[in-house]
């Protein structure tokens, strides 16, 4: 195996351990509640926000963290400083279009078509809403790109007490993904060669899909008794509570973590507040 | 070690699933003492696996079924306390590597069953560390279990069952979806285990070759879960072999081909139970003052025999009913596609076949010539590209335009209909490809297809292929019946008889024995070799290299997505190419390769044996001379 292999194989591994990036991508470092604490009111803010102000120093705010704090690969980069950028102007101008022209004819006409009138007031109603979003997706990513699956679930089970054996099936079941995946495009192949494939059109597609369902389940009802008998085998749920190895401690710097994100969050709203008062 | 407790004590036990009418096993009593190593032998569906649930109270815990008598761990019954809490005495290592693995790294994987039992995290550690060693996997302790191979992630559930820290492990077929790397990889470890004596083992195994070796103990049943036989293993097997044979329990190769020497009147004092104790006798056979026999040329390879289908007793208990004479008693039939070979066109002819799955390059460049009538077994690690030219060679995955050619057709660009009156394709897992919702209408649904362009095929004529069809692979008393619904060799056997029954002249399977016994990979060969026979060509994707011996007339090796070597059976496996491949001759060639008469190093197949024994012939005298 190549090395890119490796890398490639790195990059889409679910489980791979959470690496440690350093003292200064900080984020790797917190505990994944506190990651999700931390931006949680700045997030249910952003649904019911107005103006740009607010859902754009909350946008910048999370791209600084992400930046500074957590390690990003060079998808995230191009995810965060090419896609977003794009996207965003895409929904900004999609936005604008859809607006009611006569919530905003106090603004200069930019152009009209017919009767339609285009005004430069619609362009920032569009950029609110298409900043809302980017806020609220970059906040989420503060936890998204810093956090391992295995990490959050135990941190469920460590901090909020959510039963194991919830969470620990939950990740077990995760391993089912590819594995259906993979069944599914032998299914897909074996209906073609014996002359499912025939007909077109949704009527046809939808059977053509529920033809799949029979086998998919099959194997997969059988593989999930499989893995149940493994882990019962192995004294999965023998006791209340179990082992564990990996603590995920919330430390004190969660603590500073959430409360700088919360005051930070407050300053933004109140200094927002205060201009749009003035 | 003389006067050991007992870990497990099995009084009486009759197990009966929900719904069957029949308890398997029906009666077993078995104690299991420290350090020793228990082989449950029986033919499909005597409930083997069964009593392995039963021994850590999956069974009636966790799988619904019914135990009368009673079940004992460490004394205490198994119907009194918990899975969980019996998993401290005894583990379990199952048959699927992947339906085993719950966690993320080979670590965690390891530690999952410590940390359940709430051990103190250093001794989780300490134990996770020399279960590992054990296995070989602790530099891979990092990994994704996903990146081992099918023997690593065996080996890995291995250490899960050692890091439990229990007396006793039970494994139920380890070894059945793996390919010969991986089934030796388990055995060492094994082996290591045995010599070590700190645990009792119960083995469910098919593959006697590689178990044989280690075991202490066996206790047969029979066809309805009856114990008909326990003790000690060389005395149970040497002193029944006959009477096992014909239960349809699967000997080792060794203890097959003293049968067959046996039988052709070369008396052996007694049976070989490993190609070491075969390789012996022969020795033994030799030096007893035979004159040196002829030196023979590659027998298999000359004789009819590659088209002719020979496959011992045991397949006689599972056979359809339907394929009366049984091939090994026929004279091979000669066919005029086998004599006519050379002149006719060949079925499949590749050309240049480069295949790429997500801009990995999986084929480079195949050329390979498959003539009509042949059986080719297409053998390599895995990884080394079988599928994927089976897949293309059947057009389930179209090749590249011109690439491949099967009698006249190119699967690149043929229809569903056109495809499938010429070439059958047989997935691995036969659920996968039924698609209608009784046995009669997935037979029929191939006809069906192919009626819309021809007018003769219409009702009562596909009425009359499906019957004759269903009778053939003995599933006429199942017509109705859901194919989901059908045991494991019925499904194997309806969807060989899917493939066919548009008429296909080539028939493709892909990995047809994974996963099965012995007795249903008995039985679906002799299905092949009897099509085989009336000159349907056969392509087979397979790791079972017994198989490949005993059936197959040509051999494609494949390494790495390229050919590296392709010819008659009995030329491949009188070459190294398997083992410069990777694999590992048969046991059977490996014993008789070691021979010091060389008149056994060019035989391959049980027949081939036969015919060796022949060979010295009436001028030669043979030893003990109680031959004819």
């Amino acid at each position: 195996m190549s090395a890119a292999d490796a890398r490639a194989e790195r990059r889409t591994d679910p489980y791979a351990d959470a690496r440690d990036w350093g003292r200064v991508r900080f984020l790797h470092r917190l505990n994944p509640l506190a990651k999700i604490a931390g931006p949680l009111p700045a997030m249910i803010v952003l649904i019911f926000s107005h103006g740009i102000p607010v859902p754009s120093s909350f946008l910048l705010l999370a791209v600084a963290l992400l930046v500074v704090g957590a390690h990003l690969g060079g998808r995230a980069l191009l995810g965060l400083f090419v896609l977003l950028p794009v996207a965003m102007a895409v929904l900004t101008v999609s936005f604008a279009l859809w607006t009611d022209a006569s919530r905003v004819s106090d603004t200069e006409l930019l152009f009209q078509v017919g009767d339609y009138r285009f005004h430069a007031g619609a362009l920032a109603v569009g950029a609110a809403t298409a900043l809302r979003l980017a806020g609220i997706l970059t906040l989420s990513l503060v936890a998204g790109l810093t956090t391992t699956g295995p990490d959050l679930v135990r941190a469920l089970v460590q901090q909020l007490r959510v039963p194991y054996r919830l969470g620990y099936t939950a990740l077990a079941a995760y391993r089912f993904v590819p594995r259906f995946g993979h069944e599914l495009d032998v299914i897909r192949q074996a209906h073609r060669v014996r002359g499912m494939a025939h007909g077109r059109g949704p009527i046809a597609a939808a059977r053509r899909h529920l033809g799949y369902v029979v086998p998919l389940l099959a194997g997969g009802i059988r593989h999930a008794e499989r893995v149940s008998l493994a882990m019962d085998s192995r004294a999965f749920g023998a006791h209340a509570t179990r082992t564990e190895r990996h603590l995920v401690p919330f430390r004190a710097r969660d603590w500073v973590f959430v409360g700088a994100f919360w005051a930070a969050s407050a300053v933004i709203l109140v200094v927002a507040a205060a201009l749009g008062g003035a | 070690m003389t006067e050991p407790t007992p870990l497990i004590e099995v009084e009486d036990a009759r197990i009966r699933h929900l719904g069957s009418p029949a308890a398997t096993p029906d009666g077993v009593t078995l104690t299991v003492s420290p350090g020793e190593v228990v082989l449950v032998l029986g033919p499909s569906g005597c409930g083997k696996s069964t009593l392995a649930l039963a021994l850590n109270g999956l069974v009636p815990h966790a799988v619904a079924a019914t135990l009368e008598g009673e079940v004992r761990v460490a004394g205490v019954p198994t119907t009194e306390t918990t899975v969980a809490a019996l998993s401290a005495h005894v583990a379990m290592v199952f048959q699927d590597p992947d339906a085993q693995i719950v966690t993320g790294t080979v670590l965690d994987e390891v530690c999952f069953g410590p940390e359940n039992l709430q051990l103190p995290v250093d001794e989780v550690l300490a134990r996770a560390e020399r279960a590992l060693r054990q296995v070989g996997l602790w530099e891979r302790r990092a990994e994704n279990p996903d990146r081992l191979s099918g023997g690593g992630r065996q080996r890995l559930a291995i250490a899960c069952a050692l890091a439990l820290g229990s007396g006793v492990i039970v494994l139920d077929e380890p070894t059945a979806n793996l390919d010969p790397r991986g089934i030796d990889e388990v055995y060492a470890v094994l082996s290591a285990l045995v010599r070590e004596r700190d645990h009792a083992i119960v083995l469910v195994e098919h593959d006697l070759d590689a178990a044989m070796g280690l075991v202490d103990r066996v206790l047969v049943l029979d066809r309805h879960g009856r114990p008909i036989a326990e003790g000690p293993a060389g005395t149970v097997l040497r002193s029944r072999a006959q009477e096992l044979l014909e239960l349809g329990v699967w000997l080792p190769t060794a203890t097959l081909a003293g049968l067959r020497m046996r039988a052709a009147g070369i008396p052996l004092p007694e049976l070989p139970l490993t190609p070491a104790e075969l390789t012996a006798a022969l020795d033994a056979l030799d030096t007893a003052g035979a004159a040196p026999p002829s030196s023979p040329t590659s027998r298999s390879s000359t004789s009819p025999s590659p088209t002719s289908p020979s496959r011992p007793a045991p397949t006689s208990g599972t056979t359809p009913p339907s394929r009366s004479p049984t091939p090994s008693d026929a004279p091979p039939p000669t066919l005029p596609e086998a004599s006519a070979r050379d002149g006719a066109a060949p079925a499949v002819r590749v050309r240049g076949l480069r295949v790429a799955k997500s801009r990995t390059s999986i084929l480079h460049g195949i050329d390979l010539e498959v003539g009509r009538g042949d059986f080719l077994a297409v053998v390599g690690t895995n990884g080394a590209g079988k599928t994927t030219l089976l897949q293309a060679i059947a057009g389930v995955v179209p090749p590249p335009k011109g690439t491949v050619d099967v009698l006249g057709l190119d699967p690149s660009r043929a229809d569903v209909r056109t495809l499938a009156r010429t070439v059958g394709f047989v997935f691995q897992n036969p659920e996968h490809q039924f698609i209608r919702a009784t046995v009669a209408e997935e037979l029929a649904h191939g006809l069906e297809l192919q009626s819309a362009a021809d007018s003769s095929l219409n009702a009562p004529a596909i009425a009359d292929r499906v019957n004759r069809m269903l009778d053939r692979f003995g599933l006429a008393g199942l017509r109705d019946a859901h194919p989901f619904l059908l045991s494991g060799g019925q499904k194997r056997r309806l969807s060989v008889g899917t493939a066919l029954i548009a008429g296909a002249p080539v028939l493709v399977l892909d990995e047809p024995t994974f996963g099965q016994d012995r007795a249903r990979a008995a039985e679906l060969l002799g299905i092949l070799s009897a099509l085989n026979a009336e000159g349907t060509t056969v392509i087979v994707a397979t790791h079972d290299l017994q198989l490949v011996a005993d059936h197959a007339s040509h051999v494609l090796v494949l390494t790495g997505g390229a050919v590296a070597a392709h010819g008659t059976t009995g030329a491949i496996l009188g070459s190294d190419a398997l083992e410069s491949a990777g694999l590992r001759a048969p046991a059977l060639v490996r014993a008789l390769r070691a021979t010091a008469d060389p008149r056994w190093h060019g035989v391959t197949g049980l027949d081939g044996l036969e015919a060796a024994v022949r060979m010295p012939g009436p001028a030669h005298p043979e030893p003990g001379g109680a031959r004819g």
